[in-house]
């Protein structure tokens, strides 16, 4: 396996020797499975390859040259910044070129006006830290704070905190876009100027090409720089303490605070939402599902399914948790407001506060999130849906029951629907549904539920979050717009005509299908040819 | 048969005119931008009809430039090909007032008269621009990305999906609304994102070119139970700046914004502007702050208490308070002129004083709007136009992360020197302005030709773009960089 | 071994197919944990991943390449042997993995070594000149082993039959002396009877940590016998190799638990902060410096107590019997922070990635012999991070520590000190 001789002469010429490596140990570390987001599955199996070379680049300029280097010799490549999400974001076919983005990590903050500038290479922890020691803070995805700052900002963006805050779309300001072929785009501010401070277009605004609701998975060009909000937070330390596993943010409890609820009800949690956000207080909330509990709990794999065996349907559709953040951002005395207001709806729907701890380890710096594979070794949210709460509740209760018929392989809930809070102080809704399975039992039912999750959003008219590449786009496309895949097709031919940029995406997950025996019964939708 | 007959065939009559007067009535706006005329005006009652129009145009080339509002300043709805105006505001219909997830969908021709009122008798409101006039379609207003008053959201744009009709001819919905059978659906159109590309981020700023949009889904907002207007005098704009930079950040104020003089006068003198503007000091900062739904009172008091404590320790020099002297609309008084559009339909406030306004304005950083305000003054004095007449606007958004800066120069529209005057400096300050740093991200007409030409990579995109959606370049030909 | 019966042991890398298979890419074992992470700067503790960059050499890449090995897929090469030995094993990666996964990454990574070491390519050819001297001269550096006892100073004397026995080591015997000096006075001044071994031997640190397990087991048991032999209750160091050969690899090889050694293996540190605190040592003398701690890998993150452990892996990857993994919440990071804290006039500050973030100072475990570049540039690392905090002078509690220090000391020029502890407290102290 390799790109041609010409080829890597040229891009060995653009980063150095130092740079770059064709070497099979080395493409080897780049493998994408068979542990990750969404491995362990027969999408990673069946459509991702190890790179035939990697290569760093350093600046813009330098990708901007790679990437006309391959349309100039047809070598297919894909933009890599940390490599977390998993199969999607690893080659898809032979001989390409991983373009491994870490060395890009230039920083700068101006802190006057609340954004940060940020290569590829940057982590929302070190981003969050910096914003943090400023009297600021940002929205750390819920991936988990390992993620490349860019590249979640362009993919998913949310978390529990995005209850006040919102889409992370409005949050992507200036920005440098290296087009599939070779060509810059400079939106925002950067169009007219080198401060990236403002993210409108010039007229229509081209950040239109960059994500969709969860993002292209680089098949649409490299972001290489991006300017991104911070939010004004409170001036109090989180400070870091204890000794790993056991390491937490201390929170300054006057200023910052979470609080458990128990609640009499799914119903009276709903309403609990609705209210706070009628009232407009709190800095995050969310339902908290029983086995997030039985995660943070338990200190080993084993211990978490002692716990969670102890639960059943009964116990998990009469365990109500609300978990809600107050931040006092203008002064201790907002936060003993909101808290008053808190409690009197907490007392209107039946609920009660529980002891609650004044630290965090999940949301503010995220640093949980791999420990949603502690369980089963094997993780994929099979869907995640931004709407209203409305659409989040039956959307999840929805997928719980569809579940149930793929139980085995995945692993028993007991009927959990997932997890829902609040987005935009009430005017969105959330729903997350997570599964799991043991990647070393067979997990063909894991495929099958997984696109059947496509069908069965399409037949109950239900907004996804796996469109674009996600999906089989031909199943989605007529679906939703309608067929917004006809459009979507026709940007990514407009600005990839030599279909070099992550190829075969959008059209992967199509592809997975025809290739892949155990799911070709499950195509049921037309569409042209896909060469598997 | 002829264009018409055929496009008549099509809409049939009750939609179409093509009377000299009704097509007069397109053919200039509010702005200084050369008249165009129409050949056709069709009035569409729903989607469907404004597919036929949009097919019909395809087939015969002929520009479509979609007008939803009832009146316009910028000049974005005069066709510059002559072609078929799509006059919208016959599409006036609140669909939906959705209280429980406070969102509210509206079709393109709704405008901000109606709907204030719809909303205010169910105890809501839009956050909205500075006094739009109350004929603007709203959902025009915030496909224009025109900036709010209200500096407390860090969710900021009311859009969320919405339905449009691409230039191609089909009808698409974007977003959440764009499940089978929507709104017949759980989804309730509350995302604007997706599906596959973010098509509601190329339909904004697009002044007609990307597609017609036919109705929206937008955020509404409860009436604070409580409000409490403060006013500050101010003579030296930085200070007055800094001290918002410190304020804003503590997410206890609603509306905020700075004027000069001259537009405080026309926004709220009651007759005798020349005696008003003579008593109010250079400029006049605004704060709204208030109690929302619950426990108001307790509300109004923290967020006082915050403010106070910042304004006294650090910023003695501002001196707030519910009256602005001089100014008799003051206190809670005021409040309306946030919260309501313009209520007079006949003269809008920028044309109180001379009768015509020419309005200037960009993004920048609010530390920068003096450098701005001097630079703007030297051209002005060039072309012998008084700086004391100089209408300047600074709209904070967003905690005060950058701000809206507008610029209003007045005049006679009668008076011939006076508009050539106003049409130089106006012509003389963009490039100035764009030199500096100005951000015009809403670049309406010659501004359009200095702007792209100066973003080539944009714009080259921007084509690339617009190509796909509009092959035929029917949509509004000639506006943008079209 | 994806189910079934599985153990811990490293001499078979098919224990380790799990681990290997799991590994998600998350790169919290070259991440400074999220909770402590310090910014765009000094936010990585993992040497080798940060200096060579390629996935390949953080473990995320060699938990991989290790599962391409196994299965056949990959062939040995000088880049598959680079990839495996250009890591100081510092631990920083399995205790970063532990934070919120139980991946068995540092056993791994040893077990690869010993696989190459079985599979006839491992180890370097530097780590064989060093395995040489050690089986020849009992030393890794080749020297007499008759002038192992000559850094005894004057006055001081060992007393057979006492409880403690101080295990000096090869580096403070022979490059070191000042750390063995310093030791005995300190523990004379304590009134603590030492005894030495009667022919001391090299730990075996290189020959384990490089994989060569054959031979390091042999030496082991030979070492083992010797201190139980002497009756000592006992076994003090000064070094934190050698701490953490005799705590946790003695009894990995020898498939024994850390408590069936017979006797309590204690770090120098652990010891003083008990004389210290319970008044038979006085740290009276002012020494003043405003200096910094570095904790070294084997006396922190990888220093806790082993326990062999061989079951069953099931469903969902559990295994039967439950099994205490160690993480590294329980290294020695407190004790010589006290100790530091009682030296009047010392002022302590500490670095930015400090206990189980600590970045390497990149000597150890075959490292400094076969990649002495890679080894120089770790120590500049952490010296850099040492000047950012204004410190005067770096303390560590091992040898191997000092020296790589002071190598990038002198390489690149500058005023600050470097110290092993034993050295403060012995200026501390009144002799």
């Amino acid at each position: 396996m390799a790109i041609s001789r010409e080829a890597y002469k040229v891009v060995k010429s653009i980063v150095g020797a130092e740079y770059i490596s064709t070497d099979p140990v080395v493409c080897e570390g780049y493998r994408a499975g068979p542990g990750g987001y969404e491995c362990g599955l027969g999408y990673e199996r069946v459509m991702t390859k190890v790179p035939a070379c990697v290569i760093m680049p350093r600046t813009t300029e330098e990708v901007q040259k790679i990437v006309k280097a391959c349309n100039r010799y047809k070598v297919p490549y894909v933009p890599y910044s940390t490599g977390w999400y998993g199969a999607r974001s690893h080659p898809h076919v032979a001989d390409e070129l991983l373009i491994d983005m870490k060395r890009m990590d230039d920083f700068e903050i101006d802190e006057k006006h609340l954004y940060a500038v940020v290569g590829t290479g940057v982590i929302y922890s070190q981003l969050q830290e910096e914003a943090m020691k400023r009297g600021m803070y940002i929205v750390v995805g819920g991936g988990g704070s390992q993620v490349s700052a860019i590249a979640n900002m362009i993919g998913d963006g949310w978390s529990p905190l995005s209850y006040r805050v919102g889409l992370p779309h409005r949050r992507i300001l200036g920005t440098e876009l290296v087009l599939p072929d070779g060509e810059i785009v400079r939106m925002g501010s950067l169009a007219l100027q080198d401060d990236p401070f403002w993210g409108d277009g010039l007229g229509p605004d081209l950040r239109g090409l960059l994500r969709g609701f969860t993002g292209l998975r680089g098949c649409l060009g490299i972001v290489t720089r991006m300017a991104i909000k911070l939010l004004p937070f409170q001036p109090e330390r989180l400070t870091p303490s204890g000794i790993s596993p056991d390491t937490t943010l201390q929170l300054p409890e006057k200023r910052v605070k979470w609080i458990n609820f128990s609640m009499p009800s799914k119903d009276a949690m709903r309403r609990a939402m609705y209210e706070m956000a009628r009232a407009e207080i709190g800095g995050g909330v969310t339902k908290v599902p029983i086995f997030w509990r039985a995660i943070a709990r338990a200190r080993s794999k084993e211990e978490f399914w002692e716990l969670w065996s102890k639960e059943n349907e009964g116990s998990i559709s009469s365990f109500h948790l609300l978990r809600v953040l107050l931040i006092g951002f203008a002064s201790e005395e907002q936060l003993e407001y909101e808290e008053r207001v808190l409690t009197d709806i907490i007392t209107e729907l039946g609920g009660e506060a529980r002891r609650t701890r004044p630290t965090d380890e999940s949301w503010f710096k995220n640093a949980d999130s791999a420990g949603m594979w502690l369980m089963c070794g094997g993780y994929v949210s099979v869907d995640y849906v931004i709407e209203t709460i409305e659409h989040a509740i039956p959307h999840g209760e929805n997928y719980a029951r569809l579940k149930r018929k793929f139980t085995p392989p995945l692993m028993p809930d007991y009927g959990d629907p997932g997890w829902f809070q609040s987005f935009e102080l009430g005017h969105q809704g959330y729903s997350e549904f997570l599964v799991y399975w043991d990647p070393d039992e067979n997990t063909d039912g894991v495929d099958h539920f997984y696109l059947e999750t496509s069908k069965e959003n399409i037949r109950k008219r239900f907004y996804t979050s796996l469109l674009g590449p996600h999906q089989p786009l031909y199943l989605t496309g007529p679906a939703y717009g309608p067929n917004y895949h006809k459009w979507l097709l026709a940007v990514k031919n407009e600005f990839d005509p030599n279909f070099v940029c992550h190829p075969p995406l959008p059209l992967a997950h199509d592809q997975f299908v025809e290739r892949a025996d155990w799911m070709k019964p499950m195509k049921d939708w037309e569409s042209p040819e896909i060469k598997p | 048969m002829s264009i018409k007959q055929k496009l008549l065939e099509a809409v049939g009559a009750e939609r179409f005119s093509d009377a000299p007067e009704v097509l007069e009535a397109y053919s200039k706006d509010f702005s200084l931008a050369p008249q165009g005329t129409p050949d056709y005006v069709v009035k569409p009652k729903d989607a469907q009809e404004v597919q036929r129009v949009i097919k019909f145009a395809n087939e015969h080339r002929l520009p479509v430039v979609p007008a939803s509002s009832g009146v316009h300043f910028h000049g974005a709805t005069i066709p510059r090909r002559g072609g078929i105006v799509l006059d919208l505001s016959g599409m006036s219909q609140i669909l939906e007032v959705d209280e429980l997830n406070r969102r509210v969908r509206i079709e393109a021709g709704v405008t901000w008269e109606q709907l204030t009122g719809a909303l205010g008798k169910k105890g809501f409101r839009m956050m909205m621009p500075l006094l739009p006039h109350p004929r603007r379609s709203v959902v025009t207003d915030w496909l224009e990305r025109e900036v709010p008053t209200n500096t407390v959201y860090d969710y900021g744009e009311p859009l969320q999906s919405m339905e449009v009709v691409w230039p191609t001819g089909e009808i698409f919905r974007t977003g959440s609304a764009s499940v089978a059978g929507y709104p017949d659906s759980p989804s309730k159109g509350a995302n604007p994102s997706g599906p596959g590309l973010d098509f509601y981020r190329l339909l904004q700023g697009a002044q007609g070119t990307m597609g017609v949009v036919t109705w929206a889904n937008l955020k509404i907002e409860y009436i604070p139970k409580m409000d409490k207007v403060l006013f500050a005098p101010v003579s030296d704009l930085n200070y007055a700046i800094e001290f918002l930079y410190r304020v804003l950040r503590l997410r206890i104020i609603q509306e905020c914004l700075l004027l000069s003089n001259i537009n405080l006068v026309a926004i709220a003198a009651q007759d005798d502007l020349e005696k008003l503007r003579a008593s109010l000091p250079p400029w006049a900062l605004i704060l709204v702050m208030s109690g929302m739904q619950r426990r108001p009172e307790e509300q109004l008091h923290y967020e006082e208490e915050a403010l106070y404590k910042v304004a006294k320790s650090e910023f003695p020099q501002i001196s707030l308070a519910g009256k602005l002297p001089g100014l008799s609309a003051s206190g809670n008084k005021f409040l309306p002129l946030l919260r309501q559009p313009w209520p007079d339909k006949a003269t809008y406030w920028k044309n109180r004083g001379k009768g015509a306004c020419s309005s200037l304005f960009f993004i920048t950083k609010p530390t920068l709007a003096p450098r701005f305000i001097e630079r703007v003054k030297e051209v002005a004095a060039r072309h012998n136009y008084s700086q004391a007449d100089i209408g300047v606007y600074l709209q904070p958004i967003e905690h005060n992360r950058a701000c809206h800066l507008e610029f209003n120069f007045f005049y006679d529209p009668n008076n011939n020197s006076e508009v050539e005057r106003v049409k130089k400096l106006y012509r003389d300050a963009a490039p100035v302005l764009l030199e500096e740093g100005a951000l015009f991200t809403r670049p309406y007409g010659e501004l359009a030709k200095l702007v792209y030409g100066r973003a080539a990579g944009y714009t080259a995109t921007l084509k690339r773009v617009k190509k796909l959606f509009d092959p035929n370049n029917i949509m509004n030909p000639g506006n943008l960089c079209f | 071994m994806l189910k079934g019966k599985t153990s811990l042991d490293v001499t078979q890398l098919e224990n380790f197919e799990y681990d290997m298979s799991k590994c998600i890419k998350c790169k919290g074992c070259n991440w400074v944990d999220h909770i402590y992470m310090p910014g765009v700067r000094f936010s990585t503790r993992c040497p080798s991943a940060t200096r060579y960059l390629f996935d390949s050499y953080g473990a995320y890449g060699k938990m991989r390449i290790g599962l391409a090995l196994l299965e056949g897929r990959l062939d040995y090469s000088e880049e598959l042997l680079k990839t495996i030995y250009a890591c100081t094993l510092c631990g920083a990666c399995d205790v970063g993995c532990k934070r919120n996964l139980d991946l068995e990454i540092e056993l791994t990574l040893e077990a690869l070594r010993i696989r190459a070491v079985k599979d006839g390519k491992g180890p370097m050819p530097q780590h064989k000149k060093v395995a040489r001297n050690i089986l020849k001269k009992h030393n890794r550096f080749g020297a007499p082993h008759e002038n192992r006892g000559k850094w005894l100073p004057e006055g001081i004397k060992p007393s057979p039959g006492a409880d403690v026995l101080y295990f000096v080591g090869c580096s403070a015997a022979y490059t070191n002396p000042e750390i063995a000096q310093a030791t005995v006075k300190i523990l004379n001044a304590s009134g603590t009877p030492f005894m030495l071994m009667p022919d001391e031997w090299c730990c075996g640190n290189m020959l384990y940590s490089v994989g060569m397990i054959d031979e390091a087991k042999k030496l082991a048991q030979r070492n083992l016998d010797a201190v139980r032999q002497s009756g000592a209750k006992t076994l003090l160091l000064s070094c934190a190799e050698g701490y953490r050969m005799w705590k946790v690899d003695y009894p990995k090889m020898l498939n024994i638990a850390t408590a069936d050694l017979g006797f309590r293996v204690v770090h120098l540190v652990e010891l003083i902060d008990e004389l210290v605190k319970k008044g038979a040592l006085k740290l009276s003398k002012r020494v003043n410096l405003r200096l910094t701690y570095h904790d070294s890998c084997s006396l922190s993150r990888l220093s806790e107590p082993w326990t062999p452990w061989e079951g069953e892996r099931g469903i969902w990857g559990t295994v039967t019997p439950p099994l205490e993994r160690r993480r590294g919440s329980n290294g020695v990071y407190q004790p010589p922070r006290d100790i530091l804290k009682a030296i009047p006039g010392v002022e302590l500050v500490e670095m930015i990635r400090m206990r189980e973030n600590a970045f390497c100072c990149g000597a150890g475990r075959g490292t400094m012999e076969a990649f002495p570049d890679f080894a120089l540039w770790a120590a500049e690392q952490r010296l850099t991070e040492v000047k950012e905090v204004g410190a005067q002078a770096i303390v560590s509690a091992c040898p191997w520590c000092k020296d790589n220090f002071t190598r990038a000391v002198n390489q690149n020029g500058g005023k600050l000190k470097v110290y092993d502890i034993s050295e403060l407290v012995l200026a501390s102290i009144e002799v």
